[in-house]
């Protein structure tokens, strides 16, 4: 068998877009799921139980409907969204509900004497939160939120079932002009194993500095 | 009836309970409680666990809200608005089992955090002042370490701390050293030794029957969630009235 | 806007056996990758470095890529590499497999290493060979830990199945994506397959977390 990996060298700055678009496109999910997952998570813990019962359906819908039903979904309006903004939209709902079961368990992990000791000295219960729950919680929430760093840019590479032009989609281009699918795919899975395992790796790594901030 | 003249006789209580009644679902945590904390006493709630003591201290500065009866603190009745509750609970004082301290924070900022948040200092005053506390407490060598990096008594002290910064006219102790080391406890007792002997009025639950004796102004026993019997500690330890003080007592190995 | 609704109807077959299929990926695909997981678990804790190594390898390596990458990757290449033709349905399974094993590596690794050693230590004191311990001490209370994660595994793979759609396995998705294309009722057929998936997929993660709840160990 020969290995022919020029359609790599030649198209190298189609695919370089494409890992540009896949980092941005999962920089830019991850932003807005940890905004909606956060507001969700602390909604769901302190609000009424209406908002509660409400918000654990979105949660458990999506725990229940794949990725790739999420992305092509937004078909359904009538709105002319480009690719990528399709894919931001689905992304962030869908992810959304994950950071906010997180972000939920994480505040529930902290033990009510913490809560107690703040407004023994006096904390309103917005200064409880902001100042006592949260920044434990998130230390707590790190590990699980840091993989979903790493499932967030998994994801991202199923937005090519919609034409979102990342790097899933440019390697797919190239493989089909090329007939190479071999060097092309390979190299693909090369290069998002060298995004992937840094990030994996790094926010274990961060979590064991910090975890004893965390400690109640 | 004694004769004993208690501490603060004849002035404004401190704090007035007046028939407080807890219940938690179809079990009575604390059924009809009466009794008053006067100002520069230490008073100390002894009995089993589970007799309703630190359920009393909890609804103290209104941390449990309670279903019947009255709290005064300084001659006025605890709110029962959240909002209104934060303005008595700063003017006391509060010491958990469990330190509580908070993990993200060096023991510097623990101390310094009330001050900050809830009285709105500069962070540079509040710090200054906390420096002082924790040196009161013995331990300016420890400013910037973080929790887990202390032993259990260094932690309750900073915790000791935390509660003075806000200057409490009270002070309430929720079982302090029964998370402890026998060989910290010491040291977290010297402290509250230190502040009772400054005139801190003081509540402190507590298993610590030499403490209670050698510190405590007043005991209150309590079993079942009722006080069974209250006085001087002299009264109490030496001359128990009540069978159930007594039985307290031998359950303990205490006296004879 | 005209809606047809009765286009569902119309091709419930297909969806039925979409159904099926998305069923049955995920129930062959466990039954492989339990086993697999097992296996390479065992390889990761074995005496013989390069097989250790190799266990290791396994387990970063797929646990670090996107899974529909691995399905064109099995759909395009593994034919080249194997020399063997295999139908869409097996190639997607041996892409699920591989990566379901990964994670099932990693999730036995994780329950029989959080039985803490002073318990194995205990059963050995009592007498009991190394597999006694393995086998009446460790695994039983392994399992307990085990099982909630291989039940939120369960649930993944079963929304994951959707990815082999792309290599034209007649999965649920693939076959609500055809009648979309071949009928043009987009919104009535997206639908469609979003309450089916929804339908199947929400008791089992209420079901993963009842199991959850039930077995969970808190730390």
């Amino acid at each position: 068998m020969d290995f022919d990996f020029s359609p790599v060298v030649t198209n190298w700055r189609f695919l370089a877009s494409g890992l540009v678009l896949t980092i941005v496109l999962a920089l830019a999910s991850m932003t807005g799921a940890t905004l909606v997952g956060t507001a969700v998570g602390i909604a769901r813990h302190y609000g009424p139980r209406w908002l509660g019962l409400v918000l654990a359906l979105y949660i458990d819908s999506m725990r229940a409907i794949p990725v790739l039903v999420v992305l092509v979904l937004p078909m359904i309006v009538d709105i002319q969204l480009s690719p990528f903004a399709t894919g931001l939209v689905a992304l962030t709902a869908h992810l959304g509900a994950y950071v906010a079961e997180i972000v939920r368990a994480g505040i529930a992990s902290i033990r009510p004497g913490q809560t107690r000791a703040a407004l023994a000295l006096g904390m309103s219960r917005v200064q409880v939160v902001r100042k006592i729950v949260l920044p434990q919680a998130i230390v707590r929430m790190l590990p699980a939120y840091g993989s979903i760093l790493s499932i967030t840019i998994k994801d991202t590479a199923i937005a090519t079932v919609i034409a979102v032009p990342e790097l899933m989609r440019q390697s797919e281009t190239i493989a089909a002009q090329s007939f190479r699918p071999l060097e092309v795919f390979t190299t693909t899975m090369l290069v998002f194993f060298l995004l992937l395992f840094p990030v994996t790796r790094g926010v274990d790594a961060v979590y064991r500095r910090v975890q004893h901030l965390g400690r109640s | 009836m004694t004769a004993y003249a208690r501490i603060g006789a004849g002035t404004q209580p401190v704090i007035v309970y007046h028939e407080v009644v807890k219940r938690y679902g179809s079990f009575t945590a604390l059924d009809r409680v009466s009794g008053q904390v006067n100002r520069g006493e230490v008073v100390c709630l002894i009995g089993p666990s589970g007799s309703g003591k630190s359920t009393l201290l909890r609804c103290t500065n209104a941390l449990e809200p309670f279903d019947g009866g009255r709290v005064l603190f300084d001659g006025v009745e605890l709110p029962r608005a959240e909002s209104e509750a934060r303005h008595v609970r700063r003017r006391m004082g509060m010491v958990f089992q469990n330190f509580e301290l908070f993990p993200h924070m060096t023991a510097l900022d623990n101390v310094a955090v009330g001050r900050v948040t809830v009285l709105g200092e500069a962070k540079a005053a509040a710090r200054k002042r906390a420096r002082s506390l924790l040196a009161k407490v013995g331990l300016s060598d420890k400013e910037a370490s973080y929790p887990a990096t202390l032993s259990g008594g260094q932690q309750q002290r900073v915790a000791i701390a935390r509660a003075l910064a806000m200057d409490p006219e009270v002070m309430l102790f929720d079982e302090p050293t029964s998370a402890l080391d026998p060989e910290t406890i010491g040291e977290v007792l010297n402290v509250m030794k230190q502040l009772a002997d400054e005139g801190m009025t003081m509540v402190v639950v507590t298993h610590e029957m030499t403490f209670a004796r050698r510190v405590g102004n007043w005991i209150i026993v309590f079993d079942h969630g009722r006080i069974v019997e209250e006085g001087p500690p002299a009264q109490i330890f030496d001359r128990p009235r009540e069978q159930r003080t007594k039985d307290f007592f031998s359950h303990l190995g205490w006296g004879g | 806007m005209n809606l047809d609704w009765t286009v569902a109807w119309q091709y419930r077959f297909m969806l039925a056996e979409g159904v099926l299929v998305t069923v049955l990926l995920t129930v062959f695909t466990m039954a492989i990758a339990v086993p697999g997981g097992i296996v390479v678990m065992l390889a990761r804790q074995s005496r013989f470095a390069p097989l250790r190594m190799a266990g290791t390898a396994y387990v970063e390596f797929f646990r670090n890529l996107p899974l529909i990458l691995l399905v064109y990757w099995a759909f395009y290449v593994l034919p080249m590499i194997v020399d063997i033709q295999l139908s869409p349905f097996a190639t997607g399974l041996v892409a699920l497999c591989l990566n379901v094993s990964a994670y099932n590596a990693e999730t036995f690794r994780a329950g029989v290493n959080s039985i803490r050693r002073g318990q194995h230590n205990a059963g050995l004191a009592l007498g009991m060979s190394q597999w006694q311990v393995m086998g009446r001490i460790v695994l039983p209370q392994a399992v307990r830990r085990i099982l909630p994660v291989l039940a939120s595994t369960w649930v993944s793979l079963f929304k994951d199945t959707s990815l082999v759609s792309v290599i034209a396995v007649g999965d649920l998705a693939h076959n609500a994506l055809q009648i979309r294309s071949q009928t043009f009722r987009v919104l009535e057929m997206l639908t469609v397959m979003a309450a089916i998936y929804w339908c199947l997929g929400y008791p089992q993660a209420k079901l993963v977390d009842w199991m959850h709840r039930r077995f969970g160990v808190s730390e």
